[in-house]
């Protein structure tokens, strides 16, 4: 008489999916945060009047030490016009918006040459501001 | 005898539900973290010939911001005076090139009252270009 041998089981247990789940999650989150330009700190001005700004290619931040971020990656003051160029490429007017976040104490001198990097590029500036209220 | 009576009403939550929970609340949390502002304001700042600039450069008017003052044609105004005097001035500018105002800022002049200036210049009617320090070659 033969004797069967058990299968093993190898199943994934059903009570993990929670656990796997969320680490998944964890990984795209940090995935996704390495892209955008939230984990950065400015502060924005204040206007009376504010219109929404539309979807945009392009995110060039100033933040509260001066520095110069495009879509999250920190550039120098000479790289700001060939990489907005870059990254607008041959989109028509209209889709080559270039949002500017500029921390509200940001001197002339580091926000000054963020516009004319926009201006050269052929970007659509687009000055992130809050309400005052 | 009287039967034994068991509580029931007591009901725990099952275990396997508590991966789906914490999903749920990690969700919540990002969507309330990640509120950005999106809105503001767009502004083109034209781009004219250096020939062009130079021969306007008399006509245009010139504001000068520096931390404190504000300066219309190179004479020091009160910042609550600043927009009707620009009003007054840009009142019979009709054409576009004449609309201009050339804004020069000092260069500790902070971003808040830059945009404060540029948005009561809009306002105004006027068309904003900015003038920087040129800079300086030196023949070696």
């Amino acid at each position: 008489m033969k004797i069967k041998r058990k299968q093993p089981q190898a199943d994934v247990p059903s009570m993990a999916m929670g656990d796997i789940a969320f680490n998944l999650l964890i990984f795209f989150v940090i995935l996704a945060r390495a892209q955008d330009d939230s984990h950065l700190q400015w502060e924005p001005a204040q206007v009376t009047e504010v219109q929404n700004s539309g979807a945009a290619k392009v995110s060039l931040v100033i933040d509260s030490k001066n520095k110069y971020h495009i879509n999250g990656k920190q550039v120098g003051a000479v790289q700001l016009t060939p990489i907005i160029k870059s990254l607008l490429g041959n989109a028509p007017a209209g889709e080559r918006i270039v949002l500017l976040k500029v921390h509200k104490s940001a001197p002339a001198m580091f926000f000054e040459p963020a516009i004319e990097a926009i201006s050269e590029a052929g970007g659509d500036m687009v000055h992130i501001l809050e309400q005052t209220r | 005898m009287k039967p034994r009576r068991t509580n029931k009403l007591l009901v725990e939550p099952p275990a396997s539900a508590t991966g789906d929970i914490a999903f749920n609340l990690i969700i919540f949390f990002l969507v309330c973290a990640s509120v950005q502002p999106d809105s503001g304001r767009s502004q083109t700042i034209p781009r004219s010939d250096e020939q062009q600039q130079e021969e306007q450069q008399d006509t245009n008017i010139e504001v000068t911001l520096t931390p404190n003052v504000v300066m219309l044609d190179g004479l020091r105004r009160e910042d609550a005076e600043f927009f009707g005097l620009l009003q007054e001035k840009l009142l019979n500018k009709v054409r576009d090139e004449d609309r201009v105002v050339i804004v020069k800022s000092e260069p500790n002049t902070p971003y808040s009252r830059w945009i404060k200036f540029t948005e009561l210049i809009e306002q105004a009617g006027g068309i904003i270009t900015i003038q920087t320090e040129e800079e300086v070659i030196i023949a070696q």
